[in-house]
């Protein structure tokens, strides 16, 4: 199988008949996100996000290596999407397909060209060495929405992630372990995120965080890049029907409010773990301490 | 030691679907399985008698690269003996196995890849079951390691296994056949005999002269027979919550 | 096909077919016909291609064949042929982005070792260079019609990619290559400088007993090993395997030096300067595949019985374990046994074993192959030398 299922007819008349109605098929507002869930797990810059039944699994590394000829004091930052059989059976493994050819390209200019990390940041020993910070992005359950998804993702794994602390002395990079110095957070500048929204009706309704369904009965599609702060960094009206200039203007306003609303709702868990972390590793501190007075004993 | 966690079909639009972690070598697997499905790009793949198996493993924060492909390889000749490929419904389409690496060490260009083989196995064995898929055995594998010093250690850790002398991942069924073994390092046979039976008995338990399986393999953990079993059994339970409560 | 070669004809005279058809045709039971014949008709048990079941085809290496290598070998098993030539190319440290990280990784460790009193091992230290500086580049290709299938133009299929790792795993397991071959120095001149402690300690003891500045790695020799199979007839890995092998046992580095005036590396073009590699030993491998007499008969209700009952009846269920498959038998068999053996001092150790696709083989027949496995290295010893 290397389509997904069509949508029947009726299924699709029954979306777009509700819509009329303002009336979603989960009971959510047009401007209403599915319900986000985001853990991390054990390693810094693991992310768990669920989306509804959207899930995605984000993570974020770091290795030491040569930075490029003609930017030598820029570090590197990659993302890398790759679509499996996982997320749904219509994607076969080892192909591309348009999909993630779209989400690679949007998530490059979202969160890689408005340099929402700073690469220079990232620069150990100009033109010897400098991080490569790389984003993988494994998309486990699709229904719909992955740009989004993905975009909070890594953005929350940017902010998790801690890398090795390393100094130059003499000309010569060390580079602590975990253990040995406290590992360092990431540079971050901006946090911003894409909202996507789906058209319908000849754009008569507008609607944020489409499932699956509704994204095969739409008629096209609008994804705006933008951070907390306000500044747009991405607007695309990629393929599908015309939409209204005035509804991407007052769309903008929705999407910064799901951007702050978004953001908060990063930093609270974000909060939350750094917390837990704090409280296992002084736990573990006061354990050392207890072992070195026994020693002394 | 604790012992590994593992748990079936988590995921909404694969068949079937398994997580597999081992805490002692740190790797966490999820497998999904689809199947039977078409495969219209292989056809020229495709038996006429008999389901496709495909296995493709996607490491966590790298690319695939060889070892990938040659660890699919192993995974294929494996799962593809024990897959009932020639039961209705299966004989020219594909049963697709993905396996993504989401927690642990990457296994970095040349490095051994026997470390996550086990867990690789598990994950895509209950990701089968999961997902129904006609099998006609099912196995239990482990990680086992010799030092320096001749000891058999169990599921070495990744620093660990590079020490080693020798490494050796096993694969029983449950009938206790050898389906797999994969040995490197430097070895005589007669070590590698002595770490055969500790495999067997940390897969099987161990067999006591009245035939009775025992739980003898460290004191928390049972043979792993017996934990696939019991992550199956837990789940048929949850699955069927709905019939029991009605009695 | 390897059958035309058969010297017997077993089939039955009612059949009207050539024996090269019904091979076609039945390849199973063409097989299975050779390795059980009826016991009233007084011939041995061997295989479609004439060989008895542990014997492998005729073996030939030839070294150096290659001018514009460092090393290379042909080698060919049969109908099988692989090609292998070994570049070496010149890594400058300050090329390597990880260098100086791990110089302070390698300082810490040394810290370690002394705290406990255990020095590190050579080996180890082996190891680590030659694979975290990735010194060591084989790839194998299968090259265009080596076999019916192969197309030109295609990107590398999965048994190549997965060959090449399996050489590149071996190397590193079998530390054939030792690390120290591939270094270039750099011994600056005694100045009474203290500034070179950094350089790869505890293992130049010289330096140390005559006091001067220690010496230090400038560069490292890569090795690309590229083995190219130009003829595939089953059984790739062993005639990679051993063309690596011969490759690099042929293999002379130049001799080379940091020239402290240039800041660069110098090579000698005297050929006498060069020198061979030292490998650790000479790792052989040695391929089985287990050929199962009811496959076709299990069609549909597969039945398994337990690993004791099997064992009890053997001669119900029966198997045969063939040496050195050739295409035909590869196709008509899942369950494939790899041995990888070397000789220390007429003491077999093994360097890797695997085997899977099936649940035929377990210790006896394992500890059987491993015996042949060690007669092999010594006619591919023999073999080797000589070329």
């Amino acid at each position: 199988m290397s389509k997904e299922a069509q949508l029947s007819i009726a299924e699709r008349d029954f979306i777009l008949e509700a819509l009329r109605e303002n009336v979603r098929l989960d009971g959510r507002q047009p401007d209403d996100y599915r319900p986000l869930n985001i853990s991390f797990g054990e390693e810094y810059g693991h992310v768990k996000l669920q989306l509804g039944k959207t899930n995605i699994i984000v993570r974020i590394s770091a290795e030491v290596t040569k930075p490029r000829e003609d930017r030598p004091f820029d570090g590197l930052f990659n993302i890398n999407l790759e679509l499996s059989a996982m997320g749904s059976p219509a994607w076969e493994n080892g192909r591309t397909n348009d999909i993630e050819a779209y989400a690679t390209n949007t998530l490059d200019r979202i969160i890689r060209h408005s340099n929402a990390l700073d690469t220079e940041s990232l620069c150990i020993l100009k033109g010897v060495s400098c991080w490569s910070i790389r984003a993988d992005v494994h998309i486990i359950d699709y229904d719909g929405n992955i740009t989004d998804a993905a975009c909070i993702a890594i953005m929350a794994g940017l902010q998790h992630f801690r890398r090795p602390d390393a100094v130059v002395r003499d000309g010569r990079v060390i580079v602590y372990g975990v253990e040995q110095r406290v590992p360092v957070p990431l540079n971050i500048t901006h946090k911003p995120l894409s909202v996507t929204f789906h058209t319908f009706n000849d754009s008569k309704h507008v609607i944020v965080d489409a499932t699956l369904k509704e994204e095969q009965a739409a008629e096209g599609d609008l994804v705006i890049g933008i951070n907390s702060a306000g500044d747009v960094c991405y607007l695309s009206k990629y393929a599908g029907a015309p939409a209204d200039a005035m509804a991407i203007v007052n769309k903008t306003n929705v999407a910064w409010e799901k951007v702050k609303e978004i953001n908060a709702a990063v930093d609270k868990v974000l909060q939350a773990d750094l917390a837990k972390r704090a409280k296992i590793g002084m736990a573990d501190e006061s354990r050392a301490e207890n072992d070195r007075l026994v020693q002394i004993e | 030691m604790f012992g590994p966690i593992a748990s079936l079909s988590q995921l909404n639009r694969a068949d079937g679907s398994a997580s597999y972690k081992c805490p002692a070598t740190g790797y966490s697997i999820l497998g999904a399985v689809n199947a039977p499905i078409e495969l219209p790009a292989r056809r020229d793949a495709l038996k006429p008698e008999e389901a496709t198996v495909e296995v493709f493993v996607k490491p966590g924060t790298t690319t695939a690269g060889v070892g990938e492909r040659y660890v699919e390889g192993i995974l294929r000749s494996v799962l593809g003996k024990i897959v009932l490929g020639r039961e209705k419904g299966f004989p020219r389409r594909g049963v697709v196995i993905t396996l993504a690496i989401v927690g642990g060490e990457n296994v970095e260009r040349g490095d051994s890849y026997l470390t996550i083989l086990p867990a690789l196995l598990h994950a895509a064995l209950l990701a089968m079951i999961s997902a129904s898929v006609p099998l006609s055995m099912t196995f239990s594998a482990t990680l086992l390691g010799v030092t320096k010093s001749g000891d058999i250690v169990r599921d070495p850790s990744p620093t660990a296994a590079k020490a080693a002398v020798s490494l050796h991942v096993f694969a029983f069924s449950s009938k206790n056949h050898l389906l797999l073994n994969e040995s490197e390092g430097r070895f005589e046979f007669d070590t590698w005999e002595l770490v055969r039976e500790r495999a067997l008995s940390i897969c099987q338990g161990v067999i006591s002269s009245d035939g009775d399986v025992t739980m003898d393999e460290g004191t928390t953990s049972a043979s792993l027979n017996g934990f696939i079993r019991e992550t199956v059994e837990d789940q048929v339970y949850s699955d069927y919550a709905y019939k029991l409560d009605s009695i | 096909m390897a059958s035309t070669t058969t010297p017997s004809n077993p089939t039955p005279p009612s059949l009207s077919l050539p024996p090269s058809q019904f091979a076609r045709l039945q390849p199973h039971a063409y097989l299975l016909a050779h390795l059980s014949p009826p016991p009233a008709s007084n011939q041995p048990s061997i295989r479609a291609n004439g060989r008895a079941t542990s014997q492998f085809r005729v073996t030939s290496a030839n070294a150096g064949s290659l001018t514009h290598t460092n090393g290379s070998a042909v080698v060919r098993i049969g109908d099988t042929a692989a090609v292998c030539g070994v570049r070496a190319e010149i890594l400058h440290t300050k090329d390597i982005a990880s260098w100086s990280v791990l110089q302070a990784s390698a300082e810490q460790k040394f810290d370690k070792s002394n705290e406990t009193g255990v020095p590190e091992s050579q080996d180890e230290e082996d190891k680590g260079h030659i694979q975290d500086l990735n010194l060591l580049v084989p790839n194998l290709s299968l090259s265009t019609g080596c076999a019916p299938g192969f197309t030109p133009g295609a990107p590398p299929s999965a048994l190549a990619q997965s060959l090449s790792h399996q050489i590149l795993s071996l190397l590193h397991t079998s530390r054939l290559v030792k690390a120290d071959d591939l270094r270039i120095w750099y011994q600056p001149p005694n100045l009474d400088s203290e500034e070179f402690h950094n350089a790869g300690e505890g293992m130049e003891v010289d330096t140390e007993e005559s006091g001067g500045p220690e010496r230090e790695i400038k560069a490292f020799w890569v090795l690309y090993i590229d083995v190219m199979i130009i003829s595939l007839a089953g059984n790739p890995f062993d005639a990679a395997w051993a063309s690596v092998l011969a490759a690099l046992r042929d293999t002379k580095l130049p001799k080379a030096w940091w020239d402290a005036d240039n800041e660069t590396i110098l090579c000698s073009d005297d050929v006498a300067d060069a020198q061979k590699l030292s490998l650790r030993g000479l790792p052989v491998s040695s391929s089985f595949c287990s050929f199962e007499s009811d496959v076709a008969a299990g069609w549909r209700a597969v039945v398994i019985p337990d690993a004791e009952e099997q064992k009890q009846k053997k001669g119900a269920q029966q198997r045969w374990i063939l040496a050195d498959p050739d295409g035909y038998e590869e196709g008509l068999s899942q369950e494939r046994v790899s041995v990888v053996v070397d000789k220390e001092n007429g003491k077999t150790v093994i360097v890797k074993m695997e085997k899977h696709g099936g649940w035929t083989v377990d210790s006896d027949d394992l500890r059987h192959l491993v015996d042949v496995s060690a007669q092999r290295w010594d006619e591919m010893k023999r073999i080797l030398d000589q070329c």
